[in-house]
Order: structure tokens, then sequence, then C-alpha cells
């Protein structure tokens, strides 16, 4: 297995990944989703709210912002000493208190104040409600860990995909060069260069076939690369990318050796 | 009511956008420029910004600052 990286940004990751099956990708994929743990805010209790939002919509907006997690810093509930009622070792307090003046107050996302300095809200302009004069807001919430496969809230990734490798050819002896392929291609891969069809960027491709439709001579082929994938990963703003895919990758491995050692024990 | 924290189809975090986007449109500027602009990419994630309207406003108009549990006592 070689994994290449494409491109890295602070939210997201592009990767290749060579020599795996389609099973091993999806599985990867679905640990980043459902498996790896994120904090985010799970129990919310509302002192006072005057502000025309219900308190349940509230708890629900809270719940869905990213929080910065520190794994290793962190227990999940069910593996906590404290059999999942809640320490500090498994659990971050984080308390809002507002109240607009004479104007019109927007609460963010930022007002949130947290017990622990590390785990704070990922975007800190998430607009959570908006106050009327003199309207208040007290509200305590308590962070824990938990897994997208209990509430997608606590998934640390907005999408993972993959798709396989584009591998686009242009017969040049059947090509007439035309130019219908070059306008055709949403993704802009292929261009009339001089007196032949080249590509370009053949990784943007997204397979749509529009180009062999076009080409009436046939010269275009668009296959895909046997078992090489090409990863996006998208983070929510809890985990970095890179972590991510790293730590699922952990998950996986101990899931696969788990699975092995109980059919061992049959 | 107000913008929805994340994008309902892919779950991107859409609510902090809100309102460089509102600002950036009202001056004049093509939304989709706006929207590549903020990386939002999907489809799924622009029509989150490009179709939502802000109730809470009108809401607002019938606010009071007293609780309702307050007004019974
Ligand atoms: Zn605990
Ligand atoms: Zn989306």
């Amino acid at each position: 297995m070689e994994i290449t990286i494409i491109h890295k940004q602070s939210d997201a990751i592009h990767f290749l990944v060579e020599g795996v099956d389609v099973a091993f990708a999806n599985a990867l994929r679905r640990t980043m989703l459902t498996r790896l743990p994120a904090m985010a805010i799970d129990e919310v209790i509302v002192i006072e709210n005057t502000s025309v939002m219900y308190d349940e919509m509230l708890a629900h907006r809270l719940g869905l912002i990213p929080l910065i997690t520190k794994l290793d810093d962190y227990n999940l509930p069910q593996e906590c000493d404290c059999e999942g009622k809640g320490c500090s070792l498994c659990q971050c307090t984080l308390t809002l208190e507002k109240e607009a003046g004479d104007q019109e107050t927007v609460v963010y996302s930022r007002d949130l104040s947290s017990q622990d300095p590390k785990v704070v809200p990922a975007s800190g302009e998430i607009p959570i409600v908006k106050l009327a004069p003199h309207q208040r807001l007290i509200v305590e919430a308590y962070a824990r860990l938990g897994t997208g496969a209990e509430n997608a809230k606590f998934q640390p990734v907005a999408t993972v995909a993959y798709k396989y490798v584009p591998v686009v050819s242009v017969d040049k002896t059947k090509c007439d060069r035309c130019g219908a392929c070059v306008e055709a291609c949403p993704k802009k891969i292929l261009k009339l260069d001089g007196d032949k069809v080249s590509t370009q960027n053949t990784l943007d491709c997204s397979m749509c076939e529009a180009c062999v439709q076009e080409c009436e001579s046939g010269a275009i082929t668009i296959d895909s690369k046997k078992d090489s994938f090409l990863f996006k990963v998208e983070s929510s703003g809890a985990l970095p990318p890179d972590e991510i895919v790293e730590r699922a990758a952990d998950i996986l491995k101990e899931r696969v050796r788990e699975a092995l050692e109980f059919a061992g024990s049959l | 009511m107000i913008i929805p924290v994340r994008c309902f189809t892919c779950g991107k975090v859409v609510a902090d956008k809100y309102e460089q986007f509102k600002r950036e449109v009202r001056q004049g500027e093509d939304p989709a420029v706006v929207l590549d602009r903020l990386g939002l990419h999907r489809y799924c994630c622009r029509r989150m910004l490009l179709s939502h309207v802000d109730v809470i406003d009108s809401f607002m108009a019938f606010a009071t600052s007293e609780s309702p549990g307050a007004k019974q006592s």
C-alpha cells in the first residue's frame, strides 16, 4: 500500500492510496465517519432563556457546534472509570451568559466559555441565537466524546469520499481533431494542443463520459485504474484532517485485530 | 428560523459564513462568486445559504424580555 498526499489544507486533505481494494477503502471511509470520536455538547441546562428560540432548538444548535478535540485528554464515557456518570476525565463544562442591552445582539459560539481552554468551538463565528433588547440567555452545557455511530454531531468529518483514479486516453489514429470533446468536458481535462488532443489534470475527471458521447470517431476511452483510490477528507474543525486519517487507520487496525482474535478463539 | 449550523446533507459548518455571504451579496456581488470564495463547493452547502430566510427577525418583533414562567407568578 502506498499513500501520496496530493494536497493538504488546514481543513481538508486529498490523497491517493494505491494497492488496496474497494473493501479496504470503504472500511477506512466508514471508520472516519462513524468510529472516530470527537467532542460535542451533549447535555444542556437552560437556566434562563427569554429569547424567541425554544430551549430544545437552542440545545440542538449548541450540539452541532464542532469543538476542538484533544483525543488523548478525554475518555469515552463508556470506557471511563466513572462508568459513564460524567467526571472531569470524560466531560467538559461550557457556560454561556449574555444579555442584550438596548440593541439587538447576536450570540456567537465564541461567547461560550469553556472550563478547558483546549476544548473550544472550532469556529467562533457561528451565530447561535439573536436576542431582542433586554432578553437574556444563561446556559450551562456539558461536552463529551462520542462517535458518529451514535449521533452525526460527533463526526469529526464533513465529507469523506473516494473515487477511482481516472485514466483518459485519446487514440491518435482515430481522432479527427474536431474539438467537440474539449467543449463537452465540464472539468476542462481535454485540450487542443496544436494538431492533437492532449489531457491535463486528469485526476479532476469525474468520469461523466460526456467526451466519449461527443466523440463521433470513438477515439476517447475513459477507464479507471484498479486498486487505486483518490480520497478527499474534509474536517469539521474538531480534528486536523491528517490526524483524522491516522487515528481512523489505528481504530480500523484494532478492530481487525479484535475480529481475528475472536475468530481464532472459536 | 436562523441559519442552520451545518449543511443538512454533508454536515459542513455553514453558519459562520452566512453573515459575510449576506453582506457581500447585498453589496451587489454575484452569489456564485461569494460562495466559491467561502469554500462552499458542493451544491448541498450552497443551497443552505442561497435559500435561507432569517425568520427570527420577524419573530423578534413580538419579543418580550420575560420568560413564560415569570409571567404567571
Ligand atoms: Zn468519567
Ligand atoms: Zn453540504
